[in-house]
């Protein structure tokens, strides 16, 4: 007889955990540390700056994001029209595109040379110098971020109001209200929990953001981890910085989970939710149509032909081996490290459905926090404790001059790990919760043990949400951009690093095709959520 | 007065074979309550749905209050028809408290909202803090404050849909007499939908049963229950007995003996059967009145149902108290108190 949670299951979890929880725990130990030489420079006049600039992009994006999610959301949702289906997920496109392709390709079509300037140009004699609009400033970033964050919002926005009972809504009309009163009263108040966190999915993404920031020059916290980093070469002001981004990513975890705290309630009818899609014909169909076009237009077609363009002229200079090389070696670290996370989720999930208790609970949803935390902090989170590692066993094998592990590939998936567990973690959660737990005692009375169960019954079962997981974190991997600067191997390149690094070299033309790829791979998993969400309509 | 009057409604939804409803027509008066019966399909939640406005009808009139509110697919929106409608799941809005859900629709003087919820809190018996949410409250609540929102607009006709399906049984009963009387007490005209022919019965000034998108039959309660207008109908209110009968001068003659006329009939028919229900049974020691043998005894508490087999394997299913005397294989004696004699036309 043993304790009834002792198993190995329990074991590897606590381990896995331990670990992953490394960074994230020297992170907040170093915040009670004395700071280093250059802090006292950055407190007294850096720091403001960071706040200022983070607060006011967060707020500009916020409010921009809103409007055109929300908004979007509700016109595909409720009105029928002609192309409603697929503006339906050409809305999500924006999403494959990370914000500093983004930026790079407003660059160009602003640009003196771009198409559109040239065409004003010629067109009305129109000159605003060598941009027909400068990106390069607060705006410029508010506007890129949103036009690449809005499906955050859409995609909540939508899924809440697909899922809203039409039934609230009639009630609403048969007690005298109009479309407009209803949607402000009842279907907006009734997704503002959905909404609210489709914003703060999109904060996130602004804080982890360094390749936008750095190209467009807004000195977010980010922005100034890595100069203190990099330029600075001060860790400590480096360490401060990522503890108070954490308690700021912290804060908003915390204002987005009590907003929804204090209402608890179910705006799911299950019966009689019959959507019911009212015709707009007219010029109110006119004026949808040319919205949503206008969104789709600006938001993925115009960005997406300048890079077509750019890699068709630059096709000869960059298509080489290294680039197939380039290619490849992103593609293996990304598929490695996608197989990898998946298999510790799974660990977590596993451990969690044959040992529910509290504990497990806790570990695992701890464990998925990493990828509220930005790149960059993590990054410095995993580096610090790799050096020290190192040192130590320079010092035991009494070797000399090279660290073993720091800069290494095993070191930037160890952290890609940390950060991305979430994402490969959710899917094959909702996939355990589809199957049931019956399914997995019945194995077990029949005599399997744990290991057999997960093998010959819950790994098939749940193949769907392993492939789905798989996909979804591998787009992920491929944009991600400031973890891998930080920890890459010297000279070590991937897409993303190769796109960032020409673009800020000003060969902007150059970084079009490997930032092609990646929006052409990041567009798969946007077919399959689309998917998903259509089946919540059936 | 005429408060609500339809005139050969159709509707069919697209992708749909046969029409949801077809050529409907009928009136409601000035302060009845009318009960729409069907199964399930029948057509009765479209017709419900036809008149509150949410859907709209691709041919007839319907007239409310004297004032077309829709002609064909021309039709006046949800919104400016002045209807009420107490939904099947009550659709509160989950985020407003009680109060703010009564006072939602409300066309008063702002001023005057809150006295006037308040009002008809009291009307519906809802003892309760208006400041709850609805999740807070029980179903039984839950449904008094949806009515309270429904009848707070004033509207000229209150639609109830299967106001009782999410009611414990036990407290149904009371719940639909206390229904009816609120209802009656605002003198308010109303339609509501049911699949229980209980509901409709108890709680209705007159019953129209749909089937298949048709009127079947449109009338008082007793009528359509004693006197339906055909099997459908019949059926649809529970064991509806037949026998095959030969008019004679003496009498009918039957499988279970000779049946007296009640009135003389103007004419015999060689062929012709008799219906009636159960209950208008009665039992009898005497050996001169109808006689079987019994079959089954179903045993329900207050009563028993008797399943009765005559010469010629007809049965018949009769209710009566319970006695320990009626035991399947015994003869068992009885006359009829009320019937349909429906002539058979021999071809």
């Amino acid at each position: 007889m043993r304790l009834y949670w002792r198993n190995g299951w329990t074991l590897i979890a606590f381990l896995m955990f331990a670990a992953f929880s490394i960074p994230l725990f020297t992170i907040i130990g170093k915040l009670f540390s004395p700071p280093g030489d250059s802090w006292l420079h950055l407190k007294n006049h850096l720091i403001w700056i960071y706040f200022k600039e983070t607060g006011i992009l967060l707020f500009g994006v916020i409010i921009m994001i809103g409007i055109i999610g929300v908004s979007c959301a509700w016109l595909v949702s409720r009105y029928e029209f002609t192309g409603r289906k697929y503006f339906e997920w050409m809305l999500i496109l924006p999403l494959s595109f990370p914000g500093y392709i983004m930026a790079y390709a407003y660059t160009g079509i602003f640009e003196y040379t771009g198409p559109l300037y040239s065409f004003i140009r010629n067109s009305t004699g129109y000159e605003s110098g060598s941009y027909l609009i400068d990106l390069m400033n607060m705006q410029g970033a508010v506007f890129i971020f949103s036009i690449s964050l809005y499906p955050y919002v859409y995609l909540m926005a939508r899924t809440s109001f697909l899922k809203q009972s039409m039934v609230f809504q009639e009630a609403s009309f048969l007690l005298g209200k109009s479309q407009w009163q209803t949607f402000k009263k009842i279907a907006l108040p009734l997704s503002r929990p959905a909404i609210v966190g489709g914003l703060a999915l999109a904060c996130m993404e602004v804080l982890n953001d360094y390749g936008t920031v750095k190209y467009l020059g807004i000195q977010t916290f980010t922005a100034g981890i890595f100069r203190a980093w990099f330029s600075m070469g001060d860790s400590t002001s480096a360490i401060y910085l990522s503890a108070i981004l954490v308690l700021i990513v912290f804060l908003i975890l915390f204002l987005e989970n009590s907003q929804r705290g204090h209402q608890k309630f179910s705006s799911v009818i299950t019966s009689s939710n019959n959507l019911m899609m009212r015709k707009i014909t007219g010029w109110k169909k006119a004026v949808t149509f040319a919205f949503l076009f206008f969104v789709v237009l600006i938001a993925f077609v115009l960005p997406f032909l300048q890079l077509c363009y750019w890699s068709w002229q630059n096709l000869n200079k960059v298509m080489d081996m290294s680039f197939i090389h380039l290619l490849f070696r992103s593609f293996l670290l990304a598929s490695v490290s996608s197989i990898l996370i998946i298999a510790v989720a799974l660990t977590f999930l596993y451990t969690l459905r044959i040992t529910p208790i509290r504990w497990i609970k806790i570990l695992c949803k701890w464990s998925t926090l990493g990828y509220a935390i930005p790149g960059a902090v993590i990054a410095i989170g995993v580096m610090i404790p790799l050096i020290r590692l190192d040192k130590w066993l320079v010092q035991l094998m009494d070797m000399h001059g090279t660290l073993l592990i720091t800069g290494t590939i095993a070191g930037l998936i160890f952290a890609y790990i940390v950060r991305f567990l979430a994402v490969g973690y959710h899917p094959l959660e909702s996939g355990f919760e589809k199957v049931g737990i019956q399914i997995n005692e019945a194995s077990r009375m029949a005599g399997a043990n744990s290991w057999k169960t997960l093998i010959k019954i819950d790994l098939p079962l749940i193949k769907t949400s392993l492939l789905a997981g798989f996909i979804l974190v591998f787009v992920d991997l491929l944009k991600e951009l400031p973890l891998t600067l930080i920890l890459r191997p010297f000279n070590f390149h991937t897409l993303a690093t190769k796109a960032f690094d020409l673009a800020t070299n000003e060969m902007i033309a150059e970084a079009a095709l490997p930032s092609l790829v990646i929006i052409i791979v990041g567009v798969i998993p946007i077919i399959l959520l689309n998917k998903l969400i259509r089946t919540i309509q059936v | 007065m005429e408060m609500l009057h339809l005139q050969g409604i159709s509707k069919k939804y697209t992708g749909g074979k046969i029409p949801a409803v077809y050529d409907i027509t009928f009136s409601v008066e000035e302060g009845e309550i009318l009960a729409l019966v069907g199964e399930s399909g029948s057509g009765k939640t479209t017709l419900l749905r036809l008149i509150s406005g949410l859907e709209h009808p691709d041919e007839g009139i319907i007239i409310l209050n004297g004032n077309i509110i829709a002609k064909g697919s021309h039709s006046l929106p949800a919104y400016h028809r002045e209807i009420g409608m107490v939904f099947q799941e009550y659709a509160l809005f989950p985020h407003f408290t009680i109060l703010q859900n009564v006072m939602y629709g409300m066309k008063y003087p702002k001023n005057d909202h809150r006295k006037k919820a308040e009002e008809i809190l009291n009307q519906v018996n809802l003892i309760e803090d208006p400041g709850k949410y609805p999740h807070q409250l029980s179903g039984g609540q839950q449904q008094r404050v949806a009515l309270a929102r429904a009848l707070a607009t004033d509207p000229k006709v209150l639609l109830l849909d299967e106001p009782f399906s999410n009611l414990d049984p036990s407290l149904k009963q009371r719940i639909r007499d206390e229904m009816y009387q609120i209802i009656k007490r605002a003198g308010i005209t109303a339609v509501f939908v049911t699949h229980d022919t209980g509901d409709a019965l108890t709680m209705s000034d007159r019953i129209a049963v749909l089937h298949n998108g048709i009127l079947q039959q449109i009338d008082l309660p007793h009528r359509v229950y004693n006197t339906p207008q055909n099997e459908f109908v019949a059926e649809m209110f529970g064991i509806y007995n037949k026998i095959q009968v030969q008019m004679t001068e003496a009498g009918m003659t039957s499988p279970f003996g000779l049946i007296p006329y009640q009135q003389t009939p103007k004419t015999y028919h060689s062929h012709a059967v008799i219906e009636f229900r159960p209950e208008h049974v009665r039992l009898e020691n005497s050996q001169k009145s109808l006689s079987g043998m019994v079959v089954h005894v179903g045993y329900f508490g207050d009563h028993c149902t008797v399943k009765i087999k005559g010469d010629q394997q007809q049965t018949i299913v009769i209710n009566c108290e319970p006695l320990i005397s009626i035991q399947p294989g015994k003869p068992i004696y009885f006359s009829l108190n009320t019937f349909q004699i429906k002539p058979i036309q021999k071809v």
